[in-house]
């Protein structure tokens, strides 16, 4: 007897008991939903979370004020970082490609009546392509402009949309406190990172914000918020780190604890992914253990089906069916019910992932591996767990299974 | 129990051909240590190609443990026995499997049809373990339903048919292989006495064509219509060749 005769002939007997075999299979269905519905979630987790990472820039290294000790404190750090300090990396640290400091501030803007709530970017020229910032219309700001402090802005999308309108904000007049600024350029739309809506920016040249705008500097220049660096080859990144770690080290005084941070986006990507790697595990682990409770659902199934089907197992052997005939005969339909289990439970779980996608900002990933994984597994638990009952099945002696009326 | 027999009566030996049946000194002992059971304490008997053979005797006789052991469900315990002219005595489970599919058609009181398939194909039942090709194997199944006088319910599931029409699908299943040895056991003990002949009668038909017919049976009238009745008691064979005249003058 061929294999392809044996499904058939196991189909043909789980077909006849649809009732049974559609509760046997769901708990199977369940457990592998679950499992893929996890495990999709948390792919889309993780992709959702380097999109974000890789939005900040490629091969960006971020200076923030404070030792990296002080960032896990609840108090905001003192504005250690200079914009000399940037100055003194673009020249002295070799693999660095650009430097882009920024001061940060947030302000109501307003053009004839309308307000709307300003991210402020003090930035440098530079900043449009270490943060892969692109202008839409206009211009960005030139280094004329900064050494001049003149009094322009660049907005982004949504903020120029929201104080404009229809209306061409390129040379108009836009107040913020109690000075104007001029129009010159709108920033192509680029979606939130980390919770920040970037098209709400208002980039200005960083000696008008630190000059007119913030209105204070430290004994030591003009303060930053912090400082992208961006680096020629992604393989210096490292030594980019080490040596900016030591300039300023050395430009600082420092003795003692670093009143700085260098971090790189590597680290950031290993850190998240760290966390929802292990979040993914940790669902993942609860609905396998929904699928293996499947399986001894299965396995129950199995071993009442074989003591509800004796006579039948008789009647097979009497005409001549072998121990393997049997045996093969219960572990297929076993397998049968979990990898059928198995297949509709994957497509209720891709179902659930793409209906989460849908409605929050993740990212629908589940992988084909993933996929196929689950649904051997699934099979795999009915071949483990039908092993039992189809060996009892095969053993049964026909002479007493042909007599249990 | 009397009887007016001579024990070893010939009154109607069959014209002699091949040995389908040949049991030597056949023992089968139930249980271990010491609570033993001989359920067969040395049946030898003989069963000639073409003969229409009942099996008869009380319950505990032996009758039934001696239908197992020629069926190739049971083992003797020690004793040798030739199908065919094979030992298949002390063969393995894996070779009586084979024999059973081959040469050997069971029919049983209860019928022991699949529910969930339809006449042709639990008639095609056996030629699917003894791996028949599918074209040939719908062919012969036909033929053998044919053949008991069911060509018009072939694709009527057990349920759909009456009982004496499931032990004609069950018939057609036991000699589908071309059996050299056709065994019922009680065929007709779940009939009532009008499908019991019907079914009789294609039993009947059946050994005139050839084939070799053994049951196992209670029934005087049932067993009336065979040639030849075998009777066992107490794990013996009492009487191995009485005729039918001989169970009206008998009085067991």
């Amino acid at each position: 007897m061929n294999f392809l005769e044996h499904i058939k002939m196991a189909s043909t007997t789980l077909l006849a008991n649809k009732m049974r075999s559609s509760l046997t299979m769901l708990g199977i269905i369940i457990g592998n939903a679950s499992v893929i519905g996890m495990i999709g979630i948390g792919e889309g987790a993780q992709s959702f979370v380097n999109a974000q990472v890789n939005s900040l820039g490629p091969n960006v290294l971020f200076i923030i004020p404070g030792s990296p000790e002080a960032q896990s404190r609840p108090v905001y750090p003192p504005q250690t970082l200079v914009l000399a300090d940037a100055e003194a990396i673009a020249e002295q640290v070799p693999v660095v490609e650009e430097v882009a400091p920024s001061l940060n501030g947030s302000e109501l803007m307003s053009y004839r009546g309308k307000n709307a709530s300003a991210s402020l970017i003090g930035a440098t020229p530079e900043y449009l392509s270490v943060r892969s910032f692109d202008v839409a219309r206009g211009r960005f700001m030139s280094d004329l402009d900064l050494k001049r402090n003149e009094q322009i802005v660049v907005l982004g999308s949504e903020l120029a949309e929201q104080l404009f309108g229809n209306e061409d904000p390129l040379g108009k007049q836009v107040r913020l406190k109690d000075i104007s600024l001029q129009v010159v350029g709108v920033m192509q739309p680029k979606g939130s990172t980390f919770g920040t809506n970037q098209d709400m920016n208002a980039f200005i040249p960083i000696t008008t914000m630190a000059n007119r705008i913030v209105g204070e500097t430290s004994p030591y220049g003009t303060q930053v918020t912090f400082i992208s660096v961006s680096i020629k080859n992604p393989d210096s990144m490292k030594a980019a780190q080490f040596q900016i770690e030591n300039l300023l080290r050395l430009r600082h005084k420092i003795t003692d604890e670093d009143d700085f941070t260098v971090r790189n986006q590597k680290d950031l990507m290993n850190t998240l992914g760290q966390i929802t790697g292990a979040l993914t595990l940790v669902l993942a682990a609860t609905a396998a253990i929904s699928l293996f409770v499947g399986g001894i659902g299965i396995m129950n199934i199995m071993l009442v089906s074989v003591t509800e089907r004796t006579q039948e197992i008789g009647l097979r052997k009497a005409i001549g069916a072998s121990q393997q005939d049997i045996l093969a005969q219960f572990i297929i339909e076993a397998v049968i019910l979990s990898a059928a289990g198995g297949l509709l439970g994957t497509a209720i779980g891709v179902g659930g992932v793409f209906l989460v996608a849908a409605v929050t900002p993740l990212s629908a990933g589940i992988s084909p591996v993933t996929i196929a994984v689950t649904v051997s597994v699934s099979g795999g638990i009915g071949l483990f767990f039908g092993v039992i009952p189809a060996k009892r099945a095969a053993q049964l002696d026909p002479i007493v299974a042909l007599r249990s009326a | 129990m009397k009887t007016s027999l001579s024990p070893l009566q010939n009154h109607q030996q069959p014209p002699s051909k091949k040995t389908i049946v040949k049991l030597e000194n056949i023992k089968k002992v139930y249980g271990m240590g010491e609570i033993e059971v001989q359920a067969l304490k040395g049946v030898s008997l003989t069963v000639e190609q073409g003969e229409y053979c009942s099996i008869m005797g009380a319950s505990g006789s032996g009758k039934s443990t001696v239908m197992n052991i020629v069926g190739c469900l049971d083992r003797p315990s020690t004793g040798a026995y030739y199908l065919d002219g094979v030992n298949v005595a002390q063969m393995s489970e894996q070779e009586l499997a084979k024999i059973r599919n081959i040469k050997i058609g069971f029919v049983f009181q209860q019928f022991h049809l699949l529910a969930q398939l339809s006449a042709l194909d639990n008639v095609m039942l056996p030629m699917l373990y003894a791996g028949v090709p599918t074209g040939e194997r719908r062919k012969r199944a036909t033929e053998a339903l044919i053949r008991v006088g069911l060509e018009n319910r072939i694709q009527n599931k057990p349920n759909q048919l009456s009982g004496g029409q499931q032990q004609r699908v069950a018939i057609a299943r036991a000699i589908v292989n071309r059996p050299v040895l056709l065994l019922a056991d009680e065929p007709t003990g779940a009939l009532d006495s009008k499908t019991t002949q019907e079914v009789m009668d294609i039993f009947t038909e059946l050994n005139a064509s050839g084939m070799t017919v053994m049951m196992v049976t209670h029934e005087t009238e049932v067993a009336r219509q065979t040639r030849r009745i075998v009777w066992f008691k107490d794990g013996e064979v009492i009487h191995s060749h009485l005729t039918p005249e001989d169970l009206h003058e008998a009085t067991f």
